[in-house]
Protein backbone atom coordinates (compact mmCIF):
# COMPACT_ATOMS: atom_id res chain seq x y z
CA UNK A 1 0.00 0.00 0.00
CA UNK A 2 1.87 3.24 -1.28
CA UNK A 3 0.30 5.66 0.91
CA UNK A 4 1.34 9.97 0.59
CA UNK A 5 0.71 11.76 2.85
CA UNK A 6 -0.32 15.09 0.89
CA UNK A 7 -1.14 17.09 3.98
CA UNK A 8 1.97 16.47 5.36
CA UNK A 9 3.85 16.88 1.60
CA UNK A 10 1.83 20.44 1.31
CA UNK A 11 3.03 21.52 4.63
CA UNK A 12 6.53 20.55 3.66
CA UNK A 13 6.35 22.34 0.59
CA UNK A 14 7.18 19.30 -1.35
CA UNK A 15 4.03 19.37 -3.57
CA UNK A 16 5.26 19.53 -7.55
CA UNK A 17 3.30 22.30 -9.36
CA UNK A 18 0.55 19.87 -10.37
CA UNK A 19 -0.83 18.22 -6.81
CA UNK A 20 -0.39 21.88 -5.41
CA UNK A 21 -2.74 22.88 -8.19
CA UNK A 22 -5.23 20.41 -6.93
CA UNK A 23 -4.89 21.20 -3.29
CA UNK A 24 -5.32 24.75 -3.37
CA UNK A 25 -8.76 24.02 -5.45
CA UNK A 26 -9.74 21.83 -2.09
CA UNK A 27 -12.60 23.29 0.05
CA UNK A 28 -10.50 23.75 3.18
CA UNK A 29 -7.62 25.20 1.24
CA UNK A 30 -7.57 28.70 2.95
CA UNK A 31 -8.38 26.89 6.27
CA UNK A 32 -4.88 24.85 6.01
CA UNK A 33 -3.18 28.04 4.66
CA UNK A 34 -4.23 29.52 7.90
CA UNK A 35 -3.46 27.09 9.98
CA UNK A 36 0.33 26.78 8.56
CA UNK A 37 0.39 30.49 8.50
CA UNK A 38 0.01 31.27 12.49
CA UNK A 39 1.13 27.92 13.27
CA UNK A 40 4.60 28.90 12.00
CA UNK A 41 4.25 32.23 14.39
CA UNK A 42 4.04 30.16 17.44
CA UNK A 43 6.91 29.73 19.77
CA UNK A 44 7.57 28.65 23.12
CA UNK A 45 10.00 30.87 25.67
CA UNK A 46 13.64 30.73 25.74
CA UNK A 47 15.24 29.42 29.10
CA UNK A 48 18.12 29.99 30.39
CA UNK A 49 20.42 27.69 28.77
CA UNK A 50 23.87 29.23 30.23
CA UNK A 51 22.46 28.77 33.49
CA UNK A 52 21.92 25.31 33.36
CA UNK A 53 25.12 24.36 31.62
CA UNK A 54 27.35 25.90 34.17
CA UNK A 55 25.12 24.20 36.69
CA UNK A 56 25.82 20.72 35.07
CA UNK A 57 29.39 21.31 34.36
CA UNK A 58 29.60 22.30 38.27
CA UNK A 59 27.67 19.24 39.24
CA UNK A 60 30.06 17.06 38.16
CA UNK A 61 32.98 18.52 40.04
CA UNK A 62 30.70 18.55 43.09
CA UNK A 63 29.84 15.36 42.90
CA UNK A 64 33.36 14.35 42.17
CA UNK A 65 34.23 15.37 45.41
CA UNK A 66 31.37 13.83 47.11
CA UNK A 67 32.47 10.93 46.11
CA UNK A 68 35.91 11.19 47.55
CA UNK A 69 34.85 12.92 50.77
CA UNK A 70 32.27 9.85 51.36
CA UNK A 71 35.21 7.40 50.01
CA UNK A 72 37.28 8.59 52.94
CA UNK A 73 34.63 9.14 55.39
CA UNK A 74 34.12 5.89 54.43
CA UNK A 75 37.02 4.53 54.96
CA UNK A 76 37.55 6.38 58.29
CA UNK A 77 35.12 4.58 59.37
CA UNK A 78 35.81 1.22 58.74
CA UNK A 79 39.31 2.49 59.55
CA UNK A 80 37.89 3.19 63.68
CA UNK A 81 35.58 0.03 63.16
CA UNK A 82 38.79 -2.04 63.04
CA UNK A 83 40.69 -0.59 65.29
CA UNK A 84 37.83 -0.69 67.92
CA UNK A 85 36.93 -4.45 67.13
CA UNK A 86 40.54 -5.44 67.33
CA UNK A 87 41.07 -3.63 71.04
CA UNK A 88 38.01 -5.52 72.15
CA UNK A 89 39.39 -8.72 71.28
CA UNK A 90 42.94 -8.21 72.00
CA UNK A 91 41.46 -6.69 75.42
CA UNK A 92 38.48 -9.92 75.86
CA UNK A 93 42.11 -11.89 74.75
CA UNK A 94 44.41 -10.62 77.14
CA UNK A 95 41.62 -10.20 80.28
CA UNK A 96 41.39 -14.55 79.84
CA UNK A 97 42.19 -15.78 83.00
CA UNK A 98 43.38 -19.27 83.25
CA UNK A 99 43.84 -21.23 86.47
CA UNK A 100 45.25 -24.47 86.38
CA UNK A 101 45.68 -27.12 89.06
CA UNK A 102 48.32 -29.94 88.96
CA UNK A 103 47.82 -33.48 90.04
CA UNK A 104 48.52 -32.98 94.24
CA UNK A 105 48.25 -29.19 94.17
CA UNK A 106 46.04 -27.24 95.72
CA UNK A 107 45.31 -23.15 94.85
CA UNK A 108 43.44 -20.37 96.68
CA UNK A 109 42.69 -16.90 94.58
CA UNK A 110 40.50 -14.04 94.28
CA UNK A 111 38.15 -13.07 91.47
CA UNK A 112 38.40 -9.46 90.99
CA UNK A 113 35.33 -8.99 92.79
CA UNK A 114 36.95 -10.61 95.68
CA UNK A 115 35.07 -13.36 95.75
CA UNK A 116 37.35 -16.69 96.90
CA UNK A 117 37.76 -19.56 94.73
CA UNK A 118 39.88 -22.78 96.11
CA UNK A 119 40.66 -25.18 93.09
CA UNK A 120 41.17 -28.50 93.75
CA UNK A 121 43.83 -30.80 92.24
CA UNK A 122 43.97 -31.20 88.90
CA UNK A 123 41.48 -28.35 87.94
CA UNK A 124 40.76 -25.57 85.61
CA UNK A 125 38.98 -22.59 85.79
CA UNK A 126 38.72 -19.27 83.17
CA UNK A 127 37.14 -16.37 83.60
CA UNK A 128 36.93 -12.95 81.73
CA UNK A 129 38.70 -10.41 83.81
CA UNK A 130 37.82 -7.34 81.77
CA UNK A 131 34.04 -6.54 82.56
CA UNK A 132 33.72 -8.84 85.37
CA UNK A 133 31.68 -7.02 87.95
CA UNK A 134 28.86 -7.09 85.13
CA UNK A 135 29.36 -10.96 83.84
CA UNK A 136 30.33 -12.60 86.94
CA UNK A 137 30.81 -15.93 85.18
CA UNK A 138 33.57 -18.73 84.57
CA UNK A 139 34.03 -22.16 83.29
CA UNK A 140 35.03 -24.90 85.51
CA UNK A 141 36.54 -28.19 85.20
CA UNK A 142 37.06 -30.28 87.90
CA UNK A 143 36.47 -29.11 91.79
CA UNK A 144 36.57 -25.96 93.32
CA UNK A 145 35.11 -24.14 95.84
CA UNK A 146 33.43 -20.62 95.99
CA UNK A 147 33.05 -18.31 98.29
CA UNK A 148 31.31 -15.49 96.34
CA UNK A 149 30.33 -12.04 97.81
CA UNK A 150 27.82 -10.68 97.29
CA UNK A 151 26.71 -8.37 94.12
CA UNK A 152 25.41 -9.68 90.49
CA UNK A 153 24.58 -12.92 89.04
CA UNK A 154 28.01 -15.17 89.59
CA UNK A 155 27.52 -18.48 87.28
CA UNK A 156 29.67 -21.46 87.27
CA UNK A 157 29.70 -23.39 83.74
CA UNK A 158 30.58 -26.91 83.79
CA UNK A 159 30.35 -29.49 80.34
CA UNK A 160 27.61 -31.51 82.64
CA UNK A 161 25.97 -28.35 84.42
CA UNK A 162 25.23 -24.47 85.23
CA UNK A 163 25.37 -23.47 88.74
CA UNK A 164 23.76 -20.12 89.43
CA UNK A 165 24.32 -18.08 93.04
CA UNK A 166 23.74 -14.05 93.93
CA UNK A 167 26.91 -14.32 96.61
CA UNK A 168 27.10 -17.45 98.84
CA UNK A 169 29.53 -20.47 99.42
CA UNK A 170 29.57 -23.36 97.53
CA UNK A 171 31.28 -26.33 95.82
CA UNK A 172 31.56 -27.49 92.41
CA UNK A 173 33.08 -30.91 91.78
CA UNK A 174 32.71 -32.43 88.12
CA UNK A 175 34.40 -35.96 86.81
CA UNK A 176 33.38 -37.45 83.89
CA UNK A 177 29.75 -38.40 84.10
CA UNK A 178 29.05 -36.82 87.81
CA UNK A 179 28.59 -33.39 88.54
CA UNK A 180 28.28 -32.50 92.28
CA UNK A 181 26.62 -28.86 93.82
CA UNK A 182 27.00 -28.59 97.59
CA UNK A 183 25.86 -25.08 99.36
CA UNK A 184 27.60 -24.12 102.37
CA UNK A 185 25.82 -20.94 102.76
CA UNK A 186 22.79 -19.35 101.04
CA UNK A 187 21.14 -19.93 98.22
CA UNK A 188 22.43 -22.61 94.81
CA UNK A 189 20.38 -22.56 91.66
CA UNK A 190 21.64 -25.64 89.79
CA UNK A 191 21.08 -26.40 86.55
CA UNK A 192 21.75 -29.94 85.33
CA UNK A 193 20.44 -30.91 81.38
CA UNK A 194 17.05 -29.94 81.76
CA UNK A 195 16.33 -29.92 85.64
CA UNK A 196 16.55 -26.84 87.97
CA UNK A 197 16.90 -27.29 91.62
CA UNK A 198 17.53 -24.89 94.38
CA UNK A 199 20.13 -25.97 97.20
CA UNK A 200 20.06 -24.16 100.55
CA UNK A 201 23.17 -24.23 102.66
CA UNK A 202 24.10 -28.22 103.90
CA UNK A 203 22.23 -29.34 100.92
CA UNK A 204 24.21 -31.09 98.12
CA UNK A 205 23.20 -32.64 94.94
CA UNK A 206 25.11 -35.29 92.79
CA UNK A 207 24.21 -36.11 89.48
CA UNK A 208 25.45 -39.38 87.38
CA UNK A 209 24.48 -40.57 84.10
CA UNK A 210 21.47 -38.32 84.39
CA UNK A 211 20.62 -39.73 88.51
CA UNK A 212 19.74 -37.04 91.15
CA UNK A 213 20.92 -37.96 94.62
CA UNK A 214 20.48 -35.48 97.15
CA UNK A 215 22.50 -35.41 100.34
CA UNK A 216 22.49 -33.10 103.29
CA UNK A 217 25.70 -32.02 105.57
CA UNK A 218 26.73 -29.89 108.54
CA UNK A 219 29.91 -29.05 107.48
CA UNK A 220 30.56 -26.00 106.61
CA UNK A 221 33.05 -25.78 103.71
CA UNK A 222 34.23 -28.80 101.78
CA UNK A 223 36.74 -31.12 103.54
CA UNK A 224 39.06 -31.01 100.91
CA UNK A 225 39.90 -27.75 101.70
CA UNK A 226 41.28 -29.16 105.27
CA UNK A 227 42.96 -31.80 103.31
CA UNK A 228 41.11 -34.31 103.65
CA UNK A 229 38.49 -36.78 100.93
CA UNK A 230 35.41 -37.71 101.79
CA UNK A 231 34.30 -41.10 99.90
CA UNK A 232 30.37 -42.79 100.12
CA UNK A 233 30.61 -46.36 99.14
CA UNK A 234 33.17 -45.89 96.68
CA UNK A 235 34.85 -48.73 94.75
CA UNK A 236 38.65 -49.49 95.26
CA UNK A 237 39.52 -48.16 91.93
CA UNK A 238 37.92 -44.89 92.30
CA UNK A 239 39.32 -44.05 95.58
CA UNK A 240 43.09 -44.88 94.14
CA UNK A 241 41.87 -42.80 91.18
CA UNK A 242 41.95 -39.53 93.94
CA UNK A 243 44.32 -40.57 95.29
CA UNK A 244 46.49 -40.63 92.29
CA UNK A 245 45.14 -37.13 91.43
CA UNK A 246 45.87 -35.90 94.85
CA UNK A 247 49.10 -36.89 96.08
CA UNK A 248 50.38 -37.00 91.92
CA UNK A 249 51.16 -40.38 91.81
CA UNK A 250 50.97 -43.92 90.25
CA UNK A 251 49.54 -46.39 92.39
CA UNK A 252 49.47 -50.27 90.79
CA UNK A 253 46.71 -52.70 92.40
CA UNK A 254 47.72 -56.25 91.95
CA UNK A 255 44.44 -57.77 93.41
CA UNK A 256 40.91 -59.20 92.12
CA UNK A 257 39.03 -57.73 95.22
CA UNK A 258 38.14 -53.84 94.02
CA UNK A 259 34.50 -54.32 94.37
CA UNK A 260 34.00 -53.54 97.77
CA UNK A 261 33.20 -49.95 98.40
CA UNK A 262 34.36 -47.82 100.86
CA UNK A 263 33.21 -45.05 102.76
CA UNK A 264 35.11 -42.86 104.80
CA UNK A 265 37.99 -39.81 104.89
CA UNK A 266 41.31 -40.62 103.84
CA UNK A 267 43.54 -37.14 104.29
CA UNK A 268 45.05 -35.33 101.33
CA UNK A 269 48.41 -34.42 103.24
CA UNK A 270 49.65 -37.17 104.36
CA UNK A 271 50.27 -40.00 102.10
CA UNK A 272 51.38 -42.91 104.57
CA UNK A 273 48.48 -42.65 106.55
CA UNK A 274 46.41 -42.02 103.42
CA UNK A 275 48.32 -45.55 101.54
CA UNK A 276 47.68 -47.37 105.51
CA UNK A 277 43.83 -46.19 105.56
CA UNK A 278 43.32 -48.61 101.94
CA UNK A 279 45.63 -51.25 102.85
CA UNK A 280 44.29 -52.01 106.40
CA UNK A 281 40.18 -51.96 104.64
CA UNK A 282 41.19 -54.03 101.66
CA UNK A 283 43.94 -56.03 103.61
CA UNK A 284 46.71 -55.65 101.34
CA UNK A 285 50.13 -54.85 101.34
CA UNK A 286 51.72 -51.90 99.74
CA UNK A 287 55.83 -51.25 98.52
CA UNK A 288 56.92 -48.26 97.24
CA UNK A 289 59.10 -48.85 94.04
CA UNK A 290 60.63 -45.75 92.11
CA UNK A 291 58.10 -43.51 91.29
CA UNK A 292 55.18 -46.30 91.81
CA UNK A 293 53.11 -47.63 94.87
CA UNK A 294 52.22 -51.01 94.64
CA UNK A 295 49.25 -52.72 96.35
CA UNK A 296 49.26 -56.27 96.72
CA UNK A 297 47.02 -59.20 98.18
CA UNK A 298 48.91 -60.57 101.29
CA UNK B 1 48.39 3.72 32.51
CA UNK B 2 45.16 4.76 30.85
CA UNK B 3 45.29 3.43 26.68
CA UNK B 4 41.84 5.03 26.07
CA UNK B 5 41.80 8.61 25.57
CA UNK B 6 39.17 10.50 27.37
CA UNK B 7 35.73 10.51 25.27
CA UNK B 8 35.03 13.74 23.45
CA UNK B 9 31.74 14.23 25.17
CA UNK B 10 34.12 14.56 28.68
CA UNK B 11 35.59 18.07 26.76
CA UNK B 12 34.02 21.10 27.97
CA UNK B 13 33.37 23.02 25.01
CA UNK B 14 32.41 20.39 22.98
CA UNK B 15 29.94 19.41 25.51
CA UNK B 16 28.67 23.37 25.99
CA UNK B 17 28.14 23.76 22.51
CA UNK B 18 26.63 19.97 22.04
CA UNK B 19 24.32 21.61 24.74
CA UNK B 20 23.66 24.93 23.26
CA UNK B 21 22.36 22.62 20.50
CA UNK B 22 20.07 20.20 21.19
CA UNK B 23 18.61 21.41 24.82
CA UNK B 24 16.63 23.79 23.26
CA UNK B 25 14.87 21.24 21.11
CA UNK B 26 14.97 18.65 23.54
CA UNK B 27 12.91 20.88 26.26
CA UNK B 28 10.13 21.94 23.48
CA UNK B 29 9.66 18.01 22.68
CA UNK B 30 9.07 17.45 26.16
CA UNK B 31 6.95 20.56 26.65
CA UNK B 32 4.71 19.50 23.59
CA UNK B 33 4.42 15.90 24.40
CA UNK B 34 3.81 16.72 28.44
CA UNK B 35 2.57 20.48 28.65
CA UNK B 36 4.45 21.41 31.60
CA UNK B 37 7.86 23.45 30.52
CA UNK B 38 9.48 23.38 34.25
CA UNK B 39 9.40 19.87 34.33
CA UNK B 40 10.35 19.60 30.86
CA UNK B 41 13.78 22.18 31.96
CA UNK B 42 13.99 19.69 34.43
CA UNK B 43 14.09 17.01 33.07
CA UNK B 44 16.09 18.30 30.13
CA UNK B 45 18.86 19.74 33.22
CA UNK B 46 18.77 15.44 34.33
CA UNK B 47 19.47 14.38 31.03
CA UNK B 48 22.32 16.33 30.58
CA UNK B 49 24.04 15.89 34.01
CA UNK B 50 23.37 11.84 33.60
CA UNK B 51 25.41 12.34 30.02
CA UNK B 52 28.36 14.59 31.70
CA UNK B 53 28.80 12.55 34.15
CA UNK B 54 28.73 9.42 32.30
CA UNK B 55 30.45 11.19 29.10
CA UNK B 56 33.42 8.49 29.72
CA UNK B 57 31.24 5.73 28.14
CA UNK B 58 28.86 7.82 25.48
CA UNK B 59 30.57 9.06 22.51
CA UNK B 60 28.94 12.43 21.11
CA UNK B 61 27.96 11.11 17.82
CA UNK B 62 25.42 9.04 20.31
CA UNK B 63 24.49 11.62 22.75
CA UNK B 64 21.85 13.22 21.13
CA UNK B 65 19.56 10.14 21.21
CA UNK B 66 21.27 9.51 24.51
CA UNK B 67 19.68 12.52 26.07
CA UNK B 68 16.13 12.15 24.67
CA UNK B 69 16.18 8.44 25.62
CA UNK B 70 17.19 9.60 29.00
CA UNK B 71 14.84 12.70 29.11
CA UNK B 72 11.71 10.77 27.94
CA UNK B 73 12.20 7.48 30.35
CA UNK B 74 12.33 9.96 33.55
CA UNK B 75 9.51 11.68 32.19
CA UNK B 76 7.24 8.72 32.01
CA UNK B 77 6.96 8.27 36.07
CA UNK B 78 6.75 11.36 36.71
CA UNK B 79 4.56 14.21 34.49
CA UNK B 80 1.09 13.99 34.55
CA UNK B 81 0.16 15.45 31.20
CA UNK B 82 -0.97 18.84 30.86
CA UNK B 83 -2.47 20.63 28.02
CA UNK B 84 -0.06 22.72 26.07
CA UNK B 85 -0.06 26.13 26.29
CA UNK B 86 1.60 28.27 24.02
CA UNK B 87 1.91 31.73 22.73
CA UNK B 88 2.66 33.56 18.54
CA UNK B 89 5.35 35.47 18.69
CA UNK B 90 5.12 38.91 19.23
CA UNK B 91 7.20 39.94 16.35
CA UNK B 92 5.59 38.80 13.51
CA UNK B 93 2.85 40.85 11.47
CA UNK B 94 0.66 40.01 9.21
CA UNK B 95 1.75 39.21 5.45
CA UNK B 96 -0.26 41.71 4.22
CA UNK B 97 -0.69 45.59 6.21
CA UNK B 98 -3.56 46.39 3.90
CA UNK B 99 -6.00 43.93 5.17
CA UNK B 100 -5.57 45.25 9.09
CA UNK B 101 -8.64 46.38 9.46
CA UNK B 102 -10.56 46.18 13.08
CA UNK B 103 -12.41 43.51 11.54
CA UNK B 104 -9.78 41.57 10.48
CA UNK B 105 -7.77 41.99 13.49
CA UNK B 106 -10.63 40.31 15.73
CA UNK B 107 -10.94 37.46 13.25
CA UNK B 108 -7.21 36.72 13.06
CA UNK B 109 -7.55 36.68 17.15
CA UNK B 110 -10.35 34.25 17.28
CA UNK B 111 -8.97 32.23 14.57
CA UNK B 112 -5.36 32.29 16.68
CA UNK B 113 -7.40 30.96 19.71
CA UNK B 114 -9.22 28.41 18.14
CA UNK B 115 -5.54 27.21 16.58
CA UNK B 116 -4.30 27.35 20.05
CA UNK B 117 -7.07 25.10 21.54
CA UNK B 118 -7.29 22.76 18.70
CA UNK B 119 -3.31 21.91 19.15
CA UNK B 120 -4.42 21.11 22.74
CA UNK B 121 -6.12 19.34 21.72
CA UNK B 122 -4.63 16.40 19.26
CA UNK B 123 -2.89 13.52 21.01
CA UNK B 124 0.31 13.53 21.53
CA UNK B 125 2.32 11.78 18.96
CA UNK B 126 0.44 14.15 16.70
CA UNK B 127 0.96 16.90 18.49
CA UNK B 128 4.63 16.62 19.21
CA UNK B 129 5.51 16.12 15.06
CA UNK B 130 3.69 18.94 14.48
CA UNK B 131 5.10 21.75 16.85
CA UNK B 132 8.33 20.13 15.61
CA UNK B 133 7.80 20.98 12.64
CA UNK B 134 5.90 24.17 12.98
CA UNK B 135 8.23 25.65 15.86
CA UNK B 136 11.53 23.89 15.83
CA UNK B 137 11.34 24.11 11.99
CA UNK B 138 12.26 20.67 11.80
CA UNK B 139 12.86 18.14 8.72
CA UNK B 140 10.77 15.57 8.37
CA UNK B 141 14.02 13.29 8.34
CA UNK B 142 15.23 14.88 11.67
CA UNK B 143 11.81 15.11 13.37
CA UNK B 144 11.85 10.53 12.62
CA UNK B 145 15.29 10.63 13.73
CA UNK B 146 14.92 12.25 17.06
CA UNK B 147 11.84 10.53 17.47
CA UNK B 148 12.80 6.73 16.75
CA UNK B 149 10.46 6.23 13.72
CA UNK B 150 10.18 6.10 10.16
CA UNK B 151 9.86 9.30 8.15
CA UNK B 152 6.65 8.12 6.74
CA UNK B 153 5.62 8.26 10.37
CA UNK B 154 6.18 11.58 10.65
CA UNK B 155 4.58 12.12 7.54
CA UNK B 156 1.31 10.28 8.73
CA UNK B 157 1.00 12.03 12.03
CA UNK B 158 2.10 15.63 10.50
CA UNK B 159 -0.97 14.75 7.64
CA UNK B 160 -3.05 13.19 10.96
CA UNK B 161 -2.14 16.35 12.81
CA UNK B 162 -3.68 18.77 9.86
CA UNK B 163 -6.81 16.81 9.89
CA UNK B 164 -7.59 16.77 13.12
CA UNK B 165 -6.88 20.53 13.29
CA UNK B 166 -9.31 21.22 10.49
CA UNK B 167 -11.79 19.41 11.85
CA UNK B 168 -10.99 21.16 15.62
CA UNK B 169 -11.05 24.55 13.97
CA UNK B 170 -14.38 24.28 12.10
CA UNK B 171 -16.12 22.37 15.29
CA UNK B 172 -15.44 25.37 16.87
CA UNK B 173 -17.31 27.75 14.85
Amino acid sequence: MKKNYLHAKWLNEEMNEEELAAFQASDDYELYEKIKIYSSQLEVADFNEEKIIQKIISRKKTKTKQITLYTIWFSKIAAILIIVLGLFYSVEKISIVNQITDNGEKRTFLLPDHSEVVLNSGSEVNYKKWNWNTNRELKLNGEAYFAVTKGKKFKVKTKLGIVTVLGTHFNVKTKKNQFNVTCFEGRVKVNYQKAQLILTSGQSVTFENGKQTNTTSQITKPIWIDNQMSFQQEKLTAIITEIEKQYNVTIIIKTKNTENVFSGKIPTNNLDTALQIISTTYNLNYSIAKDQIIFEEK
Amino acid sequence: MLNKTLSETCNEVIFSSFFKSNAKMLRNFLFYKFGNKEKAEDLVQEAFIRLWQNCQDVPIEKAKSYVYTVANNGALNIIAHEKVVLNYSKTTTSRDKTHETPEFILEEKQFKKKLLTAIANLNETQRVAFLMHRIDGKKYIEIAEELNIGIKAVEKRISQALLELRKEINNLK
